[in-house]
């Protein structure tokens, strides 16, 4: 009888074999190493030196670009984050009134997220911001200065900020799956009761939807916090000007990659976990106040 | 039942062998020619297939003329194949580097000078002096040009090609400003001069000073150099120095001879340069950028040299580039011959034209004298007056000089952003760039 349940796990075993070796080997086994180059110092061409805390200590009392760097990726999760997920949310509920081609809207609105990271965007970018860029000439038509996006430190982040926000694709879908569940009785009930479009959003859609808000905030602001590609190709590598778009995951690569400093970039990618796992953490736990599951009795 | 999980365990092994496999499968031809040839030592493997990795930087002209280079030395030699790995100057290093924590590296590396010594220093390059007058034909080659790659006594790299620094300017604009020429021995106080007459034109005079290059020969013509001779520090004691370089630099900007920094970083690219456009005078760069520069623009350009005084100490021939091998490579006098190729035959040289620096085979710079075209021409002519107008150049930068030159570049850009000093940037360099060498 064991036998025979013993062979059951084998076989189980046997069909996650592949992942379990994928993740031993891409996983955990760089997950502690990188702990362990967390407190040496490494240039990857000599053996690691044990240095204990001292990447950590330099980090925050010596380098004053990894706070920098640490504030602009703040900037960037907390702007970029919530903006994206509302831009997501309208354009859900634009696709979710039915229409005929709305396959063909998805798909669409999908597609920048598929090529937000390629270098084609960079290229686009640089003539939508560039001094007489789209961007410019709508601005200098209702009367604003032109901005030199990629000169100035403040409006390059917000270039990064905008480009998230357009990379909407994936929140999208994922709002509208949840638009779709939610039973189309409430909305019939509450107009028969009267209701205006904003009650019907604030008291039905908001709360019916909280659950995958929550999903999506998370998914998103950890994702953001990663963000690497947009700031390399905008900045061409540099995290210029003036270190404005020198988000958190690109200054690791320099120092890793750049500078040769394997033991620091591990230290930063260790200090970027932590932050990730709290701020994670705290959405968590607000979410009790604010989501709403249905199988829980609305609570 | 039992037969079956045997049947499916053995097929998994199989797929993952395969998957295994397939990661290298590239390489296995590599390791074929070599492992056989480390039998018999320093290649006498002529005859046997041989597969070569070379990695360069560079933009699209440089890749295409190395590419048929190497495919007029494929069929020269039918044994060797090579294949290339080519990318931009960025993307190269971040390549290479994990590259070589990986014992990885390709055969043949093309070789910065600011990061010769932090790839010999880490073990990672061979010692080219064995093959020297074996698989590489030195008989025409000066024995300083030969040596310019050399780190204590070992040959780490070898020159392609010598450059220079100079004022590469356009004299049309130049007499639009009200002068016929560069004067000659012209000192700073003539070029702040003249970069007024520029401003109060309306006109740019340059597009500003690669920091790390400029201050060096501003350094060196005030008898220090960048980095100390030993590497352990840097090489000047007075930051009065530093003060007087970059305030000149920003006051450059502030009259509006020089183009702000947020407009330079506004550019999409090379060809919106207000100087390639011809809204401007010249530009501070390397002699190898002129034949590029005046393709680009579609203007004629002058080389004059840089603004003294004492402009024989600062000015100096830089080897361009390297051509380094790999310590881990298994096939190192194939890679040397290839070397030697391209670096004394004349054929080859027709195709490569001086994009690597003027050559150092004095054969092959008579035989191409007459091949290219004025503006090259130009550039040779400038390299052989800088041979006896200048100073040997010193030991080879340090390592961490990459991540100095990334310093340096981020102050001058803060100071012409107006946001520190020159004076408190001088005290900050200091700190950062001792610490980054002292250890």
């Amino acid at each position: 009888m064991l036998q025979s349940h013993m062979k059951q796990n084998l076989w189980g075993y046997l069909f996650i074999g592949p992942f379990i070796i994928g993740f031993l080997a891409f996983t955990i086994i760089p997950i502690i190493s990188s702990l362990y180059f967390s407190f040496t110092s490494y240039d990857l061409f000599s053996p690691p030196r044990w240095i204990g805390l001292d990447n950590f200590t330099q980090m925050f009392t010596e380098d004053p670009r990894y706070l920098h760097s640490l504030k602009i990726t703040f900037i960037y999760v907390f702007a970029g984050v919530p903006l994206r997920l509302a831009f997501a949310l309208i354009v859900a509920m634009l696709l979710n009134t039915a229409s005929r081609a709305v396959g063909l809207y998805r798909t669409m609105y999908y597609l920048p997220s598929l090529i937000g990271g390629s270098v084609a965007v960079a290229i686009m970018w640089r003539q939508i911001f560039g001094d007489d860029g789209i961007v410019n000439l709508a601005l200098g038509f209702i009367g604003i200065d032109a901005v030199r996006w990629f000169g100035d430190p403040t409006a390059a982040l917000w270039m990064l900020i905008f480009l998230s926000v357009w990379q909407f694709g994936s929140s999208m879908l994922i709002f509208l799956a949840g638009l779709k569940s939610i039973p189309q009785s409430y909305y019939e009930a509450a107009s028969v009761d009267g209701a205006s479009f904003f009650q019907k959003f604030f008291n039905i859609t908001l709360p019916m939807l909280s659950p995958v808000i929550l999903f999506n905030a998370i998914m998103q602001t950890i994702g953001a916090f990663m963000t690497f590609v947009p700031a390399f190709i905008i900045s061409k590598g540099t995290g210029g000007p003036l270190d404005g778009t020198l988000l958190y995951s690109l200054y690791l690569f320099k120092q890793g990659f750049e500078f040769f400093h394997m033991g620091y970039a591990s230290a930063m990618a260790w200090i970027m976990l932590i932050i990730i796992a709290i701020l994670t953490s705290i959405i968590f736990f607000t979410s009790r106040f604010w989501v709403h599951y249905e199988s829980e009795g609305g609570r | 039942m039992k037969k079956s999980l045997y049947l499916l365990l053995g097929f998994m092994t199989v797929l993952i062998l395969a998957a295994c496999g397939g990661e290298n499968g590239t390489e296995e031809t590599n390791t074929d020619g070599g492992t056989e040839e480390t039998g018999n030592e320093s290649g006498e493997a002529s005859g046997e297939d041989v597969t070569l990795r070379i990695a360069w930087w560079g933009e699209q002209t440089r890749h295409d003329s190395t590419l048929e280079v190497i495919k007029m030395y494929e069929e020269q030699n039918p044994h060797v194949t090579i294949e290339p790995e080519y990318a931009s100057w960025e993307d190269y290093w971040r390549k290479l580097a994990p590259q070589a924590a990986a014992n990885e590296l390709p055969d043949i590396i093309a070789m910065d000078l600011s990061y010769l010594s932090q790839y010999a220093q880490n073990g990672q390059l061979a010692d080219l002096t064995p093959f020297l007058e074996n698989e590489i034909d030195v008989s025409n080659i000066s024995e300083d040009n030969v040596n310019a790659g050399r780190i204590d006594d070992n040959l780490f790299g070898f020159n392609l090609g010598v450059n220079a620094v100079g004022f590469q300017y356009n004299p049309q604009k130049l007499s639009e400003i009200g002068y016929d020429e560069i004067p000659e021995g012209w000192t700073w106080d003539d070029f702040q001069e003249m970069s007024q007459a520029a401003a109060d034109a309306g006109m740019y005079f340059d597009n500003g000073f690669q920091a790390d290059v400029f201050f060096n020969y501003y350094l060196r013509t005030n008898g220090a150099r960048l980095y100390a001779e030993d590497g352990s520090g840097l090489g000047y004691e007075d930051d009065q120095l530093f003060v007087d370089f970059f305030s000149m630099t920003t006051e450059e900007v502030e009259k509006g001879a020089t183009p702000t920094p947020d407009f330079l970083a506004q550019l999409a690219g090379p060809e919106d340069d207000p100087i390639i456009k011809g809204e401007g005078v010249g530009i501070f760069q390397w002699s190898n950028q002129f034949v590029g520069l005046e393709e680009l623009s579609g203007l004629d350009f002058e080389i004059a040299p840089m603004p003294g005084p004492t402009m024989e100490e600062g000015l100096f021939l830089k080897p361009s580039m390297f051509f380094s091998v790999a310590e881990n490579s298994e096939a190192k006098a194939e890679a040397a011959k290839f070397i030697s190729f391209f670096v004394n035959n004349v054929e080859a040289n027709k195709v490569i034209l001086g994009d690597r620096g003027v050559p150092i085979n004095s054969e092959v710079l008579e035989a191409l004298k007459s091949e290219v075209s004025d503006s090259q021409a130009q550039v040779f002519e400038y390299i052989e007056w800088v041979e006896n107008n200048s100073t040997p150049m010193g030991p080879a930068d340090p390592a961490g000089a990459g991540e100095i030159i990334e310093l340096l570049t981020s102050l001058s850009e803060q100071m012409a952003y107006g946001e520190i000093t020159p004076e408190d940037a001088a005290t900050h360099f200091r700190t950062q760039a001792e610490s980054i060498l002292g250890n």
